[in-house]
């Protein structure tokens, strides 16, 4: 659910257990940041409930963001996970170049909109976003099956 | 090059005087425009039932999700019916988790959903 807690903290994380992901704010790359979601909650040990969660929630995050692209822009996920919980903090930034195809999302509608914040209501334990200095974020973070918070 | 069997790919066909709208692979936001159009073709030809049968369908999104809402809508105010076919378990664990289940008529074969 969308709570008042802050984002992941990524630093002094474990090396092995953190993993990024840099693609065009596109959606014909979407599929990259789903492929490498599913990737990283099975070498994380999730079952296998939890890795289709994460590859929908991950899809949402990165909608989320591309919806305030304002034009040629990148995503970078950055995913990190422990013994209790996996998070991902996604980061939109405006490119210099445009993306090779540029095929972005229409603006999606309000309705669009609430159903994503629902589906991420409903898959994970904790997201939200932010801007700082003109930089878009977005997290979610996903509590291990029958990990106690 | 490879095939990629996350491909989306739609076809339309008729069962007992019903369209029916065949869309596989994953449903997102690069293939929802496609998807969209393929729904609107369909649903503008004024049929009293559509059936959409996502039984090869491997993902939505909301994006994808909202396409089917809209056309759900659509189909009832003009007094008709859009029915889904849908036994992917996680599409049906989807719907349920959105409260869409409750908006659609889901149904688990194409048989079921065609009218009598």
């Amino acid at each position: 659910m969308t709570s008042a807690m802050s984002a992941p903290e990524m630093v002094g994380a474990d090396n092995a257990n953190r993993v990024e992901l840099s693609l065009a704010a596109d959606a014909q790359m979407l599929f990259l940041a789903r492929l490498t979601a599913a990737a990283v909650a099975s070498r994380a040990e999730f079952d296998y409930e939890q890795v289709e969660d994460l590859r929908l929630a991950i899809d949402e995050l990165c909608i989320g963001l591309m919806n305030s692209a304002p034009g040629s822009a990148r995503i970078t996920l950055q995913f990190q996970w422990d013994d209790s919980e996996l998070a991902v903090i996604g980061t939109l930034r405006a490119a210099g170049t445009p993306s090779s195809n540029g095929r972005q999302p229409a603006a999606a509608s309000e309705a669009a909109v609430e159903l994503s914040e629902r589906i991420l209501d409903a898959l994970v334990d904790d997201h939200g976003g932010e801007t700082v200095d003109g930089v878009q974020r977005a997290w979610l973070r996903m509590r291990r099956q029958g990990h106690l918070a | 090059m490879m095939a990629n069997d996350a491909a989306f790919k739609v076809t339309v066909s008729e069962q007992g005087g019903a369209p029916v709208l065949e869309a596989r692979g994953e449903i997102d936001v690069a293939s929802a425009p496609e998807f969209h159009a393929s729904l609107a073709d369909v649903i503008g030809q004024d049929p009293d039932i559509v059936i959409v049968d996502m039984s090869g369908v491997t993902f939505i999104d909301s994006t994808g999700l909202g396409v089917l809402v809209a056309a759900e809508k659509e189909m009832r105010e003009g007094g008709h019916d859009l029915r889904l076919v849908v036994t992917q378990p996680q599409i049906l664990r989807l719907l349920e988790l959105t409260g869409l289940d409750k908006v659609f008529t889901v149904l688990s074969t194409t048989s079921e959903a065609v009218p009598t």
